[in-house]
């Protein structure tokens, strides 16, 4: 998708901006990305201050290694979400307090989007192509595995603490993953080279 | 199992790059995989895809915005301060310094520029007296058609600019020609009359070195009432050399 891959480009220019210490381009850095990274935060921890902590904490860690972005083979959004992602569940394993987990991981309207047969939804979703992508397939898959996967990715479970809050057996959950992991790939394969 | 195994398993590689991407490849497992991965770029390449695969499950979380301490606390905890804020306003300017495309794409129009050149170098031979330009460049619209062309005298400290398509502006607007450095504010060099040739006064130390970039903003009557920015969109851009 075009204007994706402009964007990812941009990203991408802004970085190496970043990497040359200029604050400028960082802070439009900041701008581009701290919205999805910030929802991606609170989304897991559920306190704003906490979300706060960890996105002040990714952006510094960004600010101090963007140079060594160059040679990561990821998309930049990628590299900055595995950034979030690992300040978060740092702090999440830090607290004392078990954050509370509900089953509805995704956004009410993703998750709609995701349950109805009709492609429309999907592509009414304010998301970059990526997600969208990822939406449809994900869409394929049946809805447990779908909150199996949703639970083991945005709250850091493993298969025995998935099992556990779907009150399901430990096995079933573990096939499901692995299975809708592949399924995954396949999918979106698929779709990349349509 | 060990490295060697899985060089040759594509599958048991991809399930354990998808789970340890994904978290579920825990404990010892996950520390001898972390092992593999310094030591086999194949491994790091399906991590990467995994990563490019997965994480825009990230963007599934419901809308929130964080509040605008989050970066005041940044700017300060790597003293930042002094950073230009980039407000609304000034983000097309950044966007175009950081656009890497257009940067290029300025190689494509120094193309064009070339050909403008020999024109003018040609006319000069017929008509010696005419003034000598030191700089010339074509703006174009954002679908690449050349609407103006600028020449320069740097002697004479003017610019000439020539419309070549019609732009038509409302009663009330006014077209307001900048010359845009890669790093600052831009500067206003004028009004430009639509449908005419107008000369402007080229001020000191505004060269192409230093300001590679002219652009036309559409502005209310008289020009942008901020002296150091556009208020209205760009309708034309271009870069100009000296000759």
């Amino acid at each position: 998708m075009a204007t994706d891959d402009q964007h990812s480009a941009h990203l991408r220019s802004l970085l190496a901006a970043t990497a040359r210490k200029d604050a400028g381009a960082f802070r439009s850095l900041y701008e581009a990305t701290s919205a999805k990274l910030f929802a991606f935060a609170l989304r897991i921890l559920n306190k704003r201050e906490l979300a706060e902590e960890v996105l002040q904490e990714s952006f510094v860690n960004i600010w101090n290694n963007a140079s060594s972005y160059q040679s990561s083979l990821a998309a930049p959004m990628t590299w900055m979400t595995t950034i979030v992602r690992n300040k978060t569940f740092d702090l999440l394993r830090r607290l004392d307090d078990a954050v509370e987990i509900d089953a509805d991981t995704f956004d009410k309207e993703v998750m709609n989007a995701l349950e109805s047969t009709n492609p429309t939804p999907i592509e009414a979703l304010q998301m970059s192509g990526d997600a969208k992508a990822l939406a449809r397939c994900l869409s394929k898959l049946e809805g447990l595995h779908r909150q199996a996967i949703a639970l083991a990715f945005y709250h850091d479970l493993s298969h025995s603490e998935v099992a556990e809050q779907m009150k399901l057996p430990m096995g079933t959950v573990k096939t499901w993953i692995r299975r809708g992991l592949e399924r995954l790939r396949l999918c979106l394969s698929k779709l990349e080279g349509a | 199992m060990n490295l060697g195994q899985l060089r040759n398993n594509d599958a048991l590689r991809e399930k354990l790059a998808s789970e340890y991407v994904f978290g579920t490849l825990r404990g010892g497992a996950r520390r001898r995989f972390e092992e593999w991965l310094k030591e086999d770029a194949a491994l790091r390449r399906s991590v990467a895809e995994w990563q490019d695969r997965l994480y825009p499950m990230a963007e599934f979380a419901p809308v929130a915005l964080p509040s605008p301490q989050v970066w005041q606390a940044i700017e300060k905890q790597l003293n930042l301060q002094g950073a230009a804020p980039r407000s609304g306003r000034r983000s097309f300017w950044l966007g175009l310094r950081e656009d890497l495309a257009f940067w290029r794409g300025l190689g494509m129009a120094s193309t064009t520029v070339a050909a403008i050149l020999a024109t003018v170098l040609l006319t000069r031979q017929f008509e010696p007296f005419v003034p000598a330009a030191t700089y010339v460049a074509t703006l174009a619209d954002d679908k690449a058609q050349p609407t103006m062309v600028i020449t320069g005298d740097a002697k004479r400290r003017q610019l000439t600019v020539k419309v070549i398509a019609q732009p038509a502006v409302a009663a009330d607007k006014s077209l307001e020609l900048w010359a845009i450095p890669k790093d600052g504010t831009p500067r206003s060099l004028g009004l430009v009359a639509a449908g005419d040739t107008v000369t402007l006064p080229l001020p000191e130390n505004t060269t192409p070195e230093n300001t590679p970039v002219l652009a036309i903003s559409l502005e209310p009557k008289g020009g942008s009432p901020n002296p150091n920015a556009p208020t209205g969109p760009v309708l034309y851009k271009g870069a100009w050399v000296e000759i």
